[in-house]
């Protein structure tokens, strides 16, 4: 039996060797240099970047009190090595009796990702440590509260992402092809089993490869993800996400498959910034989305275990580009009860050197 | 719901917001500045190109970014946003000339 489990292991450490092995080979033969000589002033220091925010969230009657903030830090070895590692320090309270009495919790720490990128060429990039699995749109690109158009996660967010959203091991990832109309990207990795404190991670392998048609600005791809512990486990995700050129519209929609169940989300936001209205209604984003989950073998693993419709509706405020004030209204419907779901809260984005410029 | 109905939604629902999309689209006149038509037409992409084909489509760029600490966070998005070596060159040329 354990060598049963072992074989797709060793199979998919092959598939993914070879597939860097290839890339690299080819990347020698085909990253010429620029034709125009490679001039910049960019530095490279180590720099902190982030997000901070404040969620007011009532879900079904009970109130949470939620602060945060995800520093990232950033510290790279020249232009191929990239040391980064994102905290995450959340803060949880309610009241004592759920509905009465004063508010208590705590603040609960968390590393989401801390590893090592080398970035060898266009076609591989090397991660090793603690990584953000790549599993659908949301874990690697929505987490960060300054991003997210709903702070509330998609309820399908939970699968391709046990048991920390993160894997310990080794990621390789990059562009496959790049043309002037498309893109294809790819990332491939394997995790092993941690029960370290911080460290958590299950053992898994898997890969996510997307298309990007530069023109209309659409994505397409897919995910897909083998848990290799207890139960073997398949998850796969397939998703579209379009920002046409002419419009401020951001749309996004993803549908997951796994043993525990399947969904599906669609979010759409709109920035008023290109309506004739006054100024300062132009910072208005308005979002929608609807999701469905349907649980399978009894849901379960952070799913719910009936069928779930949920609906949300955002209006987020852009005082700067890094300060915004967020809202949103959320209806769920479920045999276990429909509940509403408000969240009014702010949300920063900072971005700053770890040490200063020298003086001139 | 079945498997068949629940397809169904979801294809339908992804065909709605396409053509929602499509019609909230501005008529593509030929008041269209040329310089913008000439640069989407052109096979050779600028940084500027780069970074509102794959930057803006996440998050809202920040106005203000020094030049010390461009480098490094064009290291991260690439990482993050798996970018190509060529694409990392244009969106430095562009965020620190």
């Amino acid at each position: 039996m354990q060598w049963r489990y072992c074989k797709p292991d060793r199979w998919l450490t092959v598939v993914a060797l070879g597939i860097a092995l290839a890339f690299g080979c080819r990347a020698n033969a085909q990253d010429t240099p620029a034709t125009q000589p490679f001039e910049t002033h960019a530095g490279y220091i180590p720099t902190i970047s982030g997000g901070a925010a404040y969620i007011h969230n009532v879900n079904g009657g009970v109130t949470t009190l939620s602060p945060q903030i995800n520093p990232v830090l950033l510290v790279p070895f020249g232009s191929h090595v990239l040391l980064e590692s994102r905290t995450d320090f959340t803060g949880f309270f309610q009241r004592e009796n759920q509905t009465s009495g004063p508010f208590k919790g705590k603040v609960f720490k968390t590393v989401d990702y801390a590893q090592v990128d080398w970035l060898a060429n266009t076609h591989v990039i090397f991660s090793a440590g603690k990584y953000l699995l790549p599993f659908g749109l949301y874990n690697e690109r929505l987490v960060p509260v300054w991003i997210r158009n709903l702070q509330d996660s998609p309820i399908t967010a939970a699968i391709g992402t046990r048991n920390s959203g993160a894997g310990d091991g080794f990621m390789l990832r990059g562009v496959a092809v790049q043309r002037s109309a498309y893109s294809i990207q790819y990332s491939s990795y394997f995790s092993a089993r941690s029960d370290i404190n911080q460290l958590e991670a299950a053992r898994t392998a898997g890969g996510d490869t997307s298309i990007f048609l530069t023109r209309l600005r659409l994505e397409a791809g897919v995910s897909y993800q083998r848990f290799l512990q207890e139960r073997n486990i398949n998850s796969v995700a397939t998703y579209v996400s379009w920002q046409p050129r002419t419009t401020p519209l951001d749309l996004k929609a993803e549908g997951d498959f796994s043993y525990n169940g399947r969904g599906y989300w669609i979010e759409g936001a709109y920035r008023l910034q290109k309506q004739p209205i006054p100024e300062f209604a132009r910072r208005i984003q308005l979002v929608a989305r609807m999701q469905q989950f349907f649980p399978l073998h009894g849901g379960g693993n952070s799913l719910p275990r009936v069928d779930t419709h949920k609906v949300d509706f955002g209006f987020n405020y852009y005082i700067r580009d890094d300060i915004r004030f967020v809202s949103s209204y959320g209806r769920s419907f479920s045999s276990q009860g429909n509940a509403n779901v408000w969240n009014i809260g702010a949300t920063y984005r900072f971005l700053f050197p770890l040490w200063p410029a020298r003086k001139k | 719901m079945k498997r068949s109905s629940f397809t169904v939604t979801l294809f339908l629902s992804l065909m709605a917001l396409a053509v929602i999309a499509l019609v909230s689209q501005e008529p593509n006149t030929s008041a269209k500045p040329a310089a913008q038509a000439a640069q989407q037409s052109s096979p050779t992409r600028t940084g500027e190109q780069v970074f509102n084909d794959n930057c803006v489509r996440c998050h809202t760029p920040p106005s203000v970014m020094g030049q010390r600490i461009t480098g490094t966070i064009v290291m991260h998005m690439r990482t993050r946003a798996r970018l190509s070596r060529k694409d990392q060159e244009l969106l430095l040329k562009y965020l620190a000339p």
